[in-house]
Parts: C-alpha cells; sequence; structure tokens
C-alpha cells in the first residue's frame, strides 16, 4: 500500500526555505548596515579623538581646534530643554491618562500630541526663528535654543507618560482608592512610582533625541559659541556638537573640516551608546525593583 | 437677625488639606495639556502668516507680492532675478521620498515578519538592539557617513570616481533612517493578530511562508500601509542628512536634461538635486526677513507642515475604516 504524503507540495517547501533564507538576509542585512554606519564613523573619528580634541577650544581658519564648548552646550541645552518640557509633557501625560474622559474634546487633545511629535524639525527651526530669535528679540542664544527644543521634547514625554500610566495594572490604583486616598495621592504615591521605569526611558530617549538635533539648533542656538568657558548665561550663543558637525562640513573655512566632523560624530555616537547602556540597565534594575 | 458670616461658613464642614490639593493637581494638569494645544495653534498661526506674506501684502513685507501660481507652477528658482518656482523643490522632496518608501516599504515590512514570524528569540533580541541603535543615531552622523563614506563609495562604483551626490545618496541614506519607525510599526500588526489565524493555517496544512503571504500579510495590511505612511511622514521632514548629500542644486531639473554624457538611469540618480527641506536648510540664513525670498521659503515650510499634517489625517482615517 502506497503511503500517504501529508506534506505540503514539494515547490511549496522550496519556496518556503527560499524566502526563509530571503528573510534572514533581509534581517542580517540591517545589523550588516547598523555595523557599517557604525564602523566607519568610530574609524574615522578615533585618530582625532583624545583629551585635546574634547578640552580644546575650536578653532575659526586654522587646524587642531577642539569641541570643548559644543560639548558643554549640547548638555547645558539637553538639561535646560527637560527642565521646561518635563513639567508640562508628564502633568499633560498625567492628564491624558487619568482625568480626559473619552470623547471628542480627548481625541482632539491626542490629534494635538500626534501632530506636534510629528512636525518635522525643521519646522519647528522656522517657528523658533519667527518667534523666539526674531519676535521676542532673543537672537541666536541659549535660551532660544532651549525653548524650540523643548517643544521637540513635549510631545515625546507626554506620549511616554501617558502610556507608562495606562500600563500600571488597575488593581494597584482601586486597592489605593480603596485605602481612603484622594486622586492626587494615588497618582503620586501609587502610579508614578509604578510607571517609573517607562517615565526613565521615556526621558532618557527624549534627551538623547535632543542630544543628536540639529536642525532646530541651527536657527535657534545658532552656529557660534560664546568666548568665555564655561558659559552658563542664556543669553550666549549655544552652538552644540551636532550644530558644529554640520556646520564646519557645510561652512568649509577650517582646513581640517572632515576630521573635526569625524571627531565630532565619533564623540556623539559614543555618547549614545553609553545612554543606551545606561537606559537598558536602569530599565532592568527598575522592573526588578517594581517587583 | 441675621446669621454671621463665620458661622455660615463653619456650617459647611471644611474640605481638607489633601482635597484642595486635589482639585488644584488637576487643574494644573489640565493646563499642561492647553499648553501644548497652544503651541501647535501658535506653530500653524505664525507659519501661516510668515507663508501668506509671499502671496498677501501684509505690513512689514519689504518686496513685491507674489502669484500663488508663479510659486508652485514655476520650474526656476532663481531669487536674486526675481524667479520663484518653487516646483523643482516639490519634485526632489517627492522623488526622495518615494524612492526611500520603494526600497523601505517592502524591506521594512519584511523584516518585522521575521522579527515576529521566523527569528529565534536570541535573534530578536538582536534585532530590538539593532533598531534601537538605528533610530538613536542623529540625522548629521548620517550625513556625515554619507559624505565621508556613502558618496566615494557610489562614486567609484559607478561613475569612475565622479561626484555622486544626489537623489540615490539620499534615497539610501533615508532608507536608513526610516526603516526602523516602519518595523516597530508592523511588529505591532503582527502581533496584534490573533495567533489563530496562524494556527489555522498550519492546521490546513500551510509551510510557513504560504501562512504569512496568504493568510498573516494580508490580515495586517491595512496596520502594514499605516506603518508606512507614517514612515512616509518621517521621510519627507527630514533635512539636515539629505542636505548633506544631495548635491544642493535648485536648477537640477535642468542639468538632469543637460547631461548627455550619461545613460538616463545614472543621470536620474546622480544628478545633484535639492527638496523641500534642503532648501529651506541652504538658504534660509541668507535672506532678509519679510523679503519675497524669505517669504516664500516660509511658505515651504507651511507646505512641509501641512503634507506631514495630511499623513497624519491619512492614518487616522485608515484605521477608523479598520475599526
Amino acid at each position: 500500500m502506497k503511503k500517504l504524503d501529508l506534506r505540503p507540495r514539494l515547490s511549496a517547501r522550496i519556496m518556503d526555505g527560499a524566502m526563509k533564507v530571503a528573510l534572514w538576509a533581509v534581517a542580517l542585512g540591517f545589523i550588516a548596515a547598523l555595523l557599517v554606519v557604525m564602523g566607519a564613523i568610530l574609524k574615522q573619528g578615533w585618530p582625532v579623538l583624545n583629551w585635546g580634541f574634547l578640552s580644546k577650544m575650536p578653532e575659526t581658519l586654522d587646524a587642531g581646534g577642539g569641541v570643548r564648548p559644543q560639548l558643554f552646550n549640547s548638555i547645558y541645552l539637553v538639561a535646560l530643554s527637560l527642565a521646561g518640557s518635563l513639567p508640562i509633557g508628564i502633568g499633560a501625560g498625567i492628564y491624558m491618562a487619568e482625568y480626559a474622559k473619552e470623547g471628542r474634546l480627548t481625541g482632539f487633545f491626542r490629534l494635538c500630541v500626534e501632530t506636534l511629535s510629528a512636525t518635522p524639525s525643521i519646522v519647528l527651526a522656522l517657528f523658533g526663528l519667527m518667534v523666539f530669535v526674531q519676535a521676542l528679540d532673543w537672537s541666536f542664544s541659549i535660551r532660544s535654543g532651549a525653548c524650540a527644543l523643548a517643544m521637540l521634547n513635549i510631545p515625546i514625554l507626554t506620549r511616554v507618560t501617558e502610556l507608562s500610566l495606562r500600563g500600571v495594572p488597575q488593581e494597584m490604583k482601586e486597592a489605593s482608592y480603596g485605602l481612603g486616598a484622594t486622586k492626587l495621592q494615588t497618582i503620586l504615591r501609587v502610579l508614578l512610582p509604578a510607571a517609573a521605569p517607562g517615565l526613565l526611558t521615556g526621558t532618557v530617549l527624549a534627551a538623547g533625541r535632543a542630544f543628536g538635533e540639529s536642525a532646530v539648533l541651527v536657527f535657534t542656538a545658532g552656529t557660534n559659541t560664546s568666548m568665555t568657558y564655561p558659559d552658563f548665561s542664556l543669553k550666549a550663543p549655544g552652538e552644540t556638537l551636532a550644530v558644529h558637525l554640520w556646520y564646519v562640513v557645510s561652512d568649509g573655512t577650517l582646513p581640517d573640516a572632515r576630521e573635526i566632523a569625524a571627531g565630532t560624530a565619533a564623540v556623539m555616537v559614543l555618547v549614545l551608546l553609553v545612554m543606551n547602556i545606561v537606559v537598558r540597565l536602569l530599565d532592568r534594575r527598575l522592573k526588578r525593583h517594581a517587583r | 437677625m441675621s446669621r454671621s458670616f463665620p458661622k455660615s461658613f463653619s456650617s459647611r464642614p471644611r474640605l481638607p488639606l489633601s482635597l484642595w490639593a486635589d482639585r488644584g493637581a488637576g487643574t494644573l494638569f489640565l493646563i499642561s495639556t492647553l499648553v501644548l494645544v497652544a503651541l501647535i495653534f501658535s506653530l500653524i498661526g505664525f507659519l501661516a502668516w510668515r507663508g501668506a506674506g509671499a502671496f498677501i501684502a501684509l505690513p512689514g513685507n519689504t518686496d513685491r507680492v507674489l502669484s500663488l501660481r508663479e510659486v508652485f507652477l514655476g520650474l526656476d528658482w532663481s531669487p536674486t532675478q526675481d524667479r520663484f518656482g518653487v516646483l523643482p523643490f516639490i519634485f526632489g522632496s517627492f522623488t526622495v521620498v518615494g524612492l526611500s518608501i520603494a526600497l523601505a516599504g517592502p524591506l521594512g515590512v519584511l523584516t518585522a515578519v521575521f522579527v515576529t514570524q521566523i527569528a529565534p528569540r536570541w535573534m530578536r533580541a538582536v534585532m530590538r538592539q539593532a533598531m534601537d541603535l538605528l533610530v538613536g543615531i542623529p540625522s548629521v552622523v548620517y550625513g556625515i557617513f554619507g559624505l565621508a563614506t556613502l558618496l566615494p563609495f557610489l562614486g567609484d562604483r559607478w561613475l569612475d570616481g565622479q561626484p555622486s551626490a544626489g537623489f540615490l545618496a539620499s534615497a539610501l541614506i533615508l532608507t536608513v533612517m526610516i526603516v526602523p519607525t516602519i518595523v516597530s510599526l508592523s511588529m505591532d500588526a503582527f502581533e496584534a493578530l490573533p495567533r489563530s489565524l496562524d494556527e489555522g493555517a498550519r492546521a490546513l496544512g500551510s509551510t510557513t511562508w504560504q501562512s504569512i503571504a496568504s493568510v498573516l500579510i494580508p490580515a495586517a495590511w491595512p496596520r502594514l500601509v499605516t506603518a508606512v505612511v507614517l514612515g512616509m511622514g518621517r521621510a519627507i521632514g527630514e533635512a539636515m542628512a539629505i542636505q548633506m548629500v544631495i548635491g544642493n542644486n535648485p536648477q537640477w531639473i535642468s542639468l538632469m536634461r543637460d547631461l548627455t554624457d550619461r545613460t538616463p538611469l545614472l543621470r536620474f540618480l546622480f544628478t545633484p538635486a535639492s527638496t523641500l527641506t534642503t532648501e529651506l536648510v541652504q538658504e534660509l540664513p541668507n535672506t532678509a526677513a519679510h523679503s519675497a525670498w524669505n517669504n516664500v521659503l516660509f511658505a515651504l515650510g507651511l507646505l512641509l507642515y501641512l503634507l506631514t499634517m495630511g499623513s497624519i489625517l491619512l492614518t487616522r482615517r485608515l484605521s477608523r475604516r479598520r475599526a
């Protein structure tokens, strides 16, 4: 008697195998792309990277300048913009998750958050230029840059806050109300601590995005740095690392523009790698703690 | 005898402090939300005001008023000679976005298929990490990678070492930048499908690929389209990375016609060009506020904003039809 063959047709099996190989190839292609980009940046930047590069002032016409003020400005601007955007972003996120009732108005708020977070950064740059630099007459300064960056961060933080609050188990909330806590007490003592891992990760992500942002800052913080260091003045011009990288390449007056750009890119990639690792460790730690 | 004020006051139970705080906090959170709404509206308002200045005589204008027709149907951009046709930038933007979506759409969806259906657990973790890192790389870093590594490579490969700035380099860079967005949204789409769909297909004797191609992808289709449209929205707004590799030539249409020593495909892929965003980055710093040149650039910004708004409304409509 002939044995019944229940396997799919041979052509189907060949197709299946071929597609599996193709999908593996696509996925490995992306990992290869990542390695090529990272590798090229670090390889070109490595010869430039040393303590002198990080601690010297930039040159305007000669080779051999450093990026000390740009590094400072990057960190200072990220900190200032977070200080401005965290209260608004988290406040709005709490409102959306805990107060807003489902309906037209909430749908409209959500559309606003979505629209603001999808706004191209070059459009935010135009707005910053019109409002902070020209209308308020703040010129190209740290304060113009910080306000424009905050606009970039707010929708990200709102979304992250709303999502992490919604992720907290309903039972925790009910238990808190059952013990007689008010809504605010529940939010502050139960929901926010429980949502902390998500909030922290989101904040670091927003910081990373702000750190790498260039389009917005070219038109608000400007392409110059202060002559003194460290300059905490909000009115000082505030070129960051990302802007510096773009500016030296497109301006082209420096003889070693390519080297400076490569070094700056390597510094940025390293900072972002460290941030990525920190997020991972924090996340794991907080999740274990929460359990 | 009228009741004294303190007595009537104390006849009501006094709210404890925590309840007052509770009411105040609700208002504060609402105010945060309203700040966000106000930001969006001032953004639209300011852009519309300055963009409109190019076409309507507004106080403060220092130049002549342009007609919508000469700007949006004009092919010649020579602002110093009073010619303001922006069609080359619109074509440029659509070309770059079209090319990169043609690459990133299928690749992104297939990568999501791989991660959700085929990859072993360890590979899934590796892919997540890789996508996180790709998203995190700033656009100027992609720009310098394109300038220092990709352009020389393309030039050596196809043009005998001639400059290779243009649409191909921009589209390749943009593809790597938007693929992670498409992958992560498509992964959500596949993960939202009920397990029983795949199981049913398998029970009927499908291979893995048959189940993916004839059951899972069709079932997830509306959300996959949404993912690609959102990727498109991101692509159209990207500025710095493209500005560094596209070559920045507003006259690219006539140049493409003139480069007759190359094949049409090579001309199309490797002519230095311009897009809406690169033109803003390139020229905005050089223009005087409220001049016609400056106003037209703001109108381009408004157009860009409307395009991204459009992509969001489109995805909303798509997701509503699904529900």
